[in-house]
Order: C-alpha cells, then sequence, then structure tokens
C-alpha cells in the first residue's frame, strides 16, 4: 500500500456533503457540548479552584501554627494553648438585623467591641503577665489566623457544594470572585512576620506622622488605646490624636473625638489615613480632600460625622495611596517617604484653612503597630 | 510562574541624629521602633532616633 499518496479529501469525504463519517465528526461534538457542556466546564473550573483552596488550606496551617508558636515563645503558658487556640479560630459574630435600620451602628459597635473585649481578656487568661503591647500583636495574629480560617471554609463550602449539585452556575461566583479573594488572602498572610516583629505597616503612615508631632508633648489617654496631647502651630492650638503605640491597634478614635469635643470644641478636624489606591494609580501618592478618613466596618466613621454635623466643624482629609498589602504589610520606603511631605501638607492645610487663635483636631488614622507617639 | 524572578523584602532601619541631622540606614534588628533612641551620633555625640523603618523589595 502507498502510504505517501493518501487523499484527505478522498478519506474525510470533504468534497461530499452525505459522507456519514464526516457528519459524525461535526455532530458528535455537538451533541456532548449540549448535554454535558456545563459538567465539561465544571470539571475544567473545579481544578482550577481545588489548586486555589489547597493554597488557601497552606494559609490558614500557616498562620495558625505562627500564631502558636508565637504564643508559646512570647507568652510562656502554662499548659499547651493549641486547644484553645483551635476554639478562638471557629469564633463568629453575628450582625445585628437590619430590616429596621434605626439604631443599627450603636448595635453593631456593641457586638464589635463585645467581641474585642472578650477576645482580649480570653487571650489574655492564657498568661495573665503578658504586657500590653505583646497582647495586641497576638490579639492581631489571632484576628489574621481567623480570617484565613473563615475565607478557607466558606471558598471550601461554596466549592463542595456546586461539586456535589453538579450545578455549573453555582460555581460560576466563585470563579469571578477567587482571584480577588486570593490577592486578599496572601497580602493577610504576608501581614504576619510585620506584626510578630513590630514593624510599622502602610496603614500606620497616619500615626507616623502623628505620632512625630506629639514627641516632647504630655500625653494622655483620651479613650481606649488612643492619646491625645496638646501643641502650637502658627499660632493656633493644635490636638493632636492616635491609637497608642507601639502596640497593634487603632484605638477608639470615634469615642475620642466625642471626649474632646465636648470638652473644648475644635474650629476644624483634619484626618491623615492611608487609602487604597484603585489599579494604575502610583502607590505612595497623596492626596487632599472632605470628610471622615477613616475605614473599618463603619461605626467610627458614622461617630466622627455625627459630632462634626452637631458641632458643625469641617472635616479635611489627607490620604496615602497604597495597595491592600502595602497597607497591611511592612511599611515601603515609598510611603515612608512621604511623611514629611505629608507633614507639610498638614501645616499649609491648617495655615490655609485657619486663622492665628483657633483650634485644630489632628488625627493620625490607622494600625499603629512599631510607632510610638 | 516559570519564568518569574523570587521577589525578598529586605528591612532597613534609618535613624538620624537629633542636632546634626546626620542619617545612617541599616537593616533592621529585632526591638527597633520609630522614633527611639538607639545610640550617640559619630559625629556630634547627639542622640540617633529611629526615623523610618521600612521595607525593600529585591529581585533574586
Amino acid at each position: 500500500m502507498d502510504f505517501t499518496n493518501i487523499d484527505l479529501d478522498q478519506l474525510f469525504g470533504f468534497g461530499d456533503d452525505t459522507n456519514p463519517l464526516l457528519m459524525l465528526i461535526w455532530i458528535l461534538p455537538i451533541i456532548l457540548f449540549i448535554f454535558y457542556g456545563q459538567r465539561i466546564q465544571l470539571q475544567v473550573t473545579s481544578g482550577e479552584i481545588k489548586k486555589a483552596i489547597k493554597k488557601l488550606d497552606g494559609y490558614r496551617t500557616e498562620s495558625r501554627s505562627e500564631l502558636i508558636d508565637y504564643i508559646k515563645k512570647n507568652m510562656h503558658p502554662k499548659e499547651d494553648p493549641t486547644k484553645r487556640i483551635d476554639r478562638f479560630l471557629d469564633y463568629f459574630t453575628i450582625m445585628p438585623v437590619d430590616m429596621d435600620p434605626n439604631g443599627i451602628v450603636d448595635k453593631v459597635r456593641h457586638t464589635l467591641r463585645a467581641r474585642e473585649d472578650y477576645s482580649r481578656i480570653h487571650v489574655k487568661s492564657i498568661s495573665p503577665d503578658t504586657d500590653e503591647v505583646e497582647l495586641s500583636k497576638i490579639i492581631t495574629l489571632l484576628e489574621i489566623a481567623t480570617s484565613l480560617h473563615m475565607i478557607y471554609k466558606v471558598i471550601n463550602h461554596m466549592y463542595l457544594t456546586a461539586k456535589k449539585q453538579n450545578n455549573y452556575p453555582l460555581i460560576l461566583p466563585l470563579q469571578m470572585i477567587l482571584p480577588f479573594i486570593m490577592e486578599e488572602a496572601e497580602a493577610i498572610t504576608k501581614a504576619i512576620p510585620a506584626f510578630k516583629k513590630g514593624q510599622p505597616v502602610g496603614d500606620g503612615i497616619g500615626p507616623m506622622v502623628v505620632g512625630k508631632m506629639m514627641l516632647d508633648t504630655k500625653k494622655e489617654t483620651i479613650a481606649f488605646q488612643t492619646v491625645a496631647s496638646e501643641t502650637e502651630f502658627d499660632g493656633r492650638k493644635l490636638t493632636l490624636l492616635k491609637a497608642e503605640g507601639p502596640g497593634s491597634t487603632v484605638g477608639r478614635p470615634g469615642d475620642a473625638v466625642e471626649s474632646l469635643v465636648s470638652k473644648n470644641k475644635p474650629d476644624i478636624i483634619i484626618m491623615v489615613d492611608a487609602a487604597l489606591k484603585m489599579e494604575g494609580e502610583d502607590s505612595a501618592i497623596t492626596a487632599q480632600g472632605f470628610g471622615a478618613a477613616i475605614g473599618g466596618i463603619g461605626t467610627e466613621r458614622f461617630q466622627i460625622e455625627e459630632i462634626a454635623t452637631k458641632n458643625n466643624i469641617p472635616i479635611f482629609a489627607i490620604v496615602i495611596k497604597q495597595s491592600v498589602k502595602e497597607a497591611i504589610t511592612l511599611m515601603t520606603k515609598e510611603i515612608a517617604n512621604q511623611a514629611d511631605n505629608v507633614r507639610n501638607q498638614i501645616h499649609e492645610m491648617i495655615q490655609e484653612n485657619t486663622k492665628p487663635g483657633q483650634h485644630v483636631l489632628l488625627i493620625g488614622v490607622g494600625n499603629t503597630i512599631g510607632v510610638p507617639q | 510562574m516559570m519564568f518569574s524572578k523570587e521577589k525578598t523584602v529586605v528591612e532597613y532601619t534609618i535613624e538620624k541624629c537629633k542636632s546634626c541631622n546626620l542619617e545612617r540606614k541599616r537593616k533592621f534588628k529585632d526591638g527597633d521602633y520609630l522614633f527611639r533612641e538607639t545610640s550617640k551620633c559619630e559625629s556630634c555625640d547627639g542622640l540617633m532616633q529611629i526615623e523610618k523603618i521600612f521595607g525593600e523589595t529585591i529581585d533574586q
């Protein structure tokens, strides 16, 4: 037989529309995709999601063991803390009912503060002699481990439900959100070393700027884990406010503003905070604006806005743009180099918006790990 | 990624003299935190204070 002289047209019958072999080649895949298309897509997508879930499992295991090792090394507990830590990891928070939104902010604040307070008491009970700075680091590491644990559980649940039901549309939202979740989970995992070593993170740029201005002034604890002090600039009275460093805390700026305003009403409030940059924006650029620059679930912002509105105090904001990862990991050189520039902007803002003799409340918002005052 | 370089973050501490503003860059040491007075200045005998702590990313 001469294999060098095969006519493909003849073999597959390309020239002949009625060739049954050709019809099968075209029609079979169409039928296959009509009936089993979603299952095939489910299998392909499942592979990618499985890999991501394996990574998430790695992150949560790593954060848990880092936390337990850190507690054993720094708290010197009498008993093995593993069982208690595993119980803390499964703590959950039930948010208040929002069918009637009236008064919901107070309810959310109450629930979250109860969680914070009781977590602190329970962690401290592992070794009551632990100092406050060390305790704040451990609580942050616990929050990191809890977040990664929860992310893994939710993503795994969504994946297994879709697989169990053999339901491709159910896996689509998961496929869409997974890259964002992975980015966040990776950033959270990479935050661990900075908090263990007590290094300033990108979010700490606000406290860093205000903390330096507070050096050599008389500090006063004005709210839980929040300090204030007074100084002067160009004939204006400055009240400086930040979370109490160098522990890992954001303080309670809402309560602090309420207390300060009730004693001595400022003419303006300036808030300095880190803000999430948009895709395409350079990191560590600064921007000025109006309104309360403070993140979190919204309770602190609500409290500050309410006080400012009641007392007719304008709020100015300076933000330092950065990514999620930069905000929670060791501060980058670019962000650290902005500190002097931000301080100059604060001074300009004060001169442009107030007259000598007036009173300015300056708040450095953010996690103050590694940043004292 | 097969061809992407692994990135490492090197931690640095910047110390600045409170008197003559001389700056010195060194590797981060455990126990460093901002505004801590660390040592005496080599040029004027003033006090060195930690001014910045940051990470620099290098490709390996």
